[in-house]
């Protein structure tokens, strides 16, 4: 096991490696634009030409290309994240601040996945090719099919439009507004959550499905248990071990479905914060972003790969 | 049924069709799917014919309006006719995702092809790039690209196939990895084909099978994403329509008109979803362990 997770943790480092080196370069190729804009939007009347160069000997532009990356490099992991180019304010700052609505957003969105995906999955399972799994399966697809952002529209016109139940966009705090504070997650945390509930519950039903024909599943059956005791006590558990490699999957959809969906709500989390910096080419906050997105895709597959090997010993036997 | 050792290029097209022809006759989700792309395709082609109005034709006087005799869908902001504009969009949309997801599987079926056959370093190089990508998701990725190229169509295109070939390459070199060693490969080496050949005469066919599914399935996603970004501002530039932009300037007038946001929402969810089917159905038709099993 040690040697599985020292073989893992060195193929993640490598493509952290190159992640940065990738997110380095493509960010590199905004600055100079960005400069002209914030120029522009300041309203001083000044020479354009000599501030950019200025403003880049500020961020260190001028220098040659590896001592840019080398310094950045060990700045971003002295906690140095330099600061943005639209606010000026620090980088790290602006995302510690946004940090809480983002993961607020993803707690109710997991929590909701997970309570409709796994028993939609497994009653689909159970009542293989009835109704109620064509209903499901179906379901699943389109889930999976559905543009997030024109569900939230959907969404919004039912729920906030039509009947007013939930507000239409916007952020309460928690310690403002307890009860506001979940009125404004409900809806945006459905619709990110719908395309993973949809994952699970075709992973759930397709690996449920698999493990019902195994031998000792038909050894419970013939020793007379009743199909529910097969189900809990022998069919779920290793049923549930492949459903743990689309963890990885599902969080990553979620990080990609937030920045869109909090521009949609208009929850000012690390989504809208990104988005924001695209609009203003704002290069350090966009680097930043980009490799803590990576980090999190990367740690969340070491996370699962290792989780795996755990729970099933033949995958570390390869 | 052609066994798979023999087929060429042109016999791994014929066994496409035929695959086609199967998931069309016997994997019912996949004939709905096929016959939503045929129509959103059809209406798509001949949207200067189906269009009751120029898609970029003003009416000041006649804006918002709700759905009437003249204009079915209503007109949006400006008193253009929604029901042209969707039509249009729909070019800009389909064409998009189809022609992004083509360059995306040339590219990456060659790269994957390259890895699985060489091995070595070329493989390690090629795939940590293809894994160092796979660490972006996907929409993350191309709102980058956006940031760093600028938007519009063109650097749409662009990012998506920078993300999607990928997929291709994974699938192809793992195919390689399985197909290389099979005594077919070793007989036409031993009869002194070279790598080339061995490559695109032998192996790639062989490879073809889970691409077609990929490709299905990768257009699909590209519309996702083109809508996604455009609907970010970042994509399709106005006054040019696409399905993805529409939906964005119905919502900026949701309470005024539904209909501006929802139509486009339909068309983009319908044709993923056909996309999807299609790509079910065809995966289940190629893979000849699967046929005969249960049919959805």
């Amino acid at each position: 096991m040690g040697r599985f997770i020292a073989i893992r943790l060195m193929h993640a480092l490598i493509v952290l490696f190159i992640v940065i080196v990738l997110v380095f370069l493509v960010t590199r190729l905004i600055p100079g634009d960005a400069f002209l804009v914030a120029v522009a939007a300041s309203g001083v009347e000044v020479d354009s030409a000599k501030t950019v160069k200025v403003l880049e000997e500020f961020y260190g532009l001028n220098k040659p290309f590896y001592e840019q990356f080398l310094i950045w490099l060990v700045n971003f992991v002295s906690g140095d994240w330099g600061e943005s180019i639209g606010t000026g304010g620090d980088v790290l700052e602006m995302f510690l601040d946004r940090c809480p609505i983002t993961l607020q957003l993803f707690f109710w969105a997991t929590l909701w996945q997970f309570l409709i995906g796994i028993p939609a999955g497994v009653i689909s399972a159970l009542k293989r090719n009835s109704r109620t799994d064509m209903a499901i399966t179906t379901g699943a697809l389109i889930g999976f099919a559905i543009p997030p952002f024109w569900q939230a529209i959907v969404m919004i016109y039912l729920f906030a439009v039509l009947l007013p139940i939930f507000p239409p966009s916007g952020y309460v705090s928690f310690a403002e507004d307890p009860m506001g504070n979940v009125m404004s997650m409900a809806l945006p945390s459905m619709v990110l959550g719908t395309s993973g509930a949809a994952l699970l519950a075709r992973y759930v039903r397709s690996s449920l499905l698999e493990v019902m024909s195994q031998d000792f599943v038909r050894t419970a059956r013939a020793k007379g248990l009743g199909e529910r005791a097969v189900v809990t006590l022998h069919a779920m558990k290793p049923a549930m071990i492949p459903v743990v490699t689309v963890v990885g999957l599902i969080w990553a959809g979620l990080l990609g479905g937030s920045f869109i969906l909090e521009f949609v709500f208009a929850l000012p989390g690390l989504g809208r914060m990104t988005v924001d910096a695209i609009y203003q080419r704002d290069f350090p906050v966009i680097q930043a972003m980009l490799i803590i997105v990576s980090l999190n895709v990367l740690f969340m597959n070491f996370i699962v790969d290792v989780l795996y090997a755990y729970l099933d010993p033949r995958v570390r036997l390869r | 049924m052609t066994g798979p050792e023999n087929i060429r290029l042109s016999g791994g097209f014929m066994v496409l069709l035929r695959a086609l022809g199967h998931a069309i006759r016997h994997h019912r989700l996949s004939t709905i799917g096929f016959f939503i792309i045929l129509f959103l395709v059809a209406t798509a082609a001949f949207a200067p014919l189906l269009a009751p109005y120029e898609p970029y034709e003003q009416d000041l006087y006649n804006v918002l309006s709700g759905p009437s005799a003249a204009h079915w869908l209503g007109t949006d902001n400006v008193g253009r006719d929604l029901l042209s504009r969707f039509l249009y969009g729909g070019r800009v949309s389909l064409l998009l995702g189809l022609v992004s997801t083509l360059l995306a599987a040339a590219i990456g079926v060659s790269l994957g092809l390259l890895a699985g056959f060489k091995g070595g370093l070329i493989d390690a190089a090629i795939m940590r790039v293809v894994d160092a990508i796979l660490c972006f998701p996907f929409l993350v990725f191309l709102l980058a690209m956006a940031a760093a190229l600028g938007g519009g169509l063109i650097n749409l295109g662009v990012a998506l196939v920078l993300f999607g070939w990928v997929f291709f390459a994974r699938i192809v070199r793992g195919q390689v990895l399985l197909v290389r060693e099979l005594p077919y490969v070793e007989a036409a080496r031993a009869a002194g084909a070279s790598s080339a050949r061995l490559m695109w005469r032998h192996i790639l066919p062989n490879t073809l099978a889970p691409v077609i599914v990929a490709i299905t399935l990768g257009i699909g996603n590209a519309i996702l994403a083109e809508s996604a970004i455009s609907f970010l501002g970042l994509g399709v530039q106005p006054p040019t329509a696409s399905w993805g932009k529409e939906l964005k300037s119905g919502f900026d007038n949701l309470e005024l008109a539904p209909l501006y946001s929802i139509v486009p929402g339909i068309l983009i969810t319908l044709s993923v979803l056909a996309c999807n089917f299609l790509g079910d159905g065809l995966r289940d038709a190629l893979d000849p362990r699967l046929r005969g099993e249960e049919r959805r």
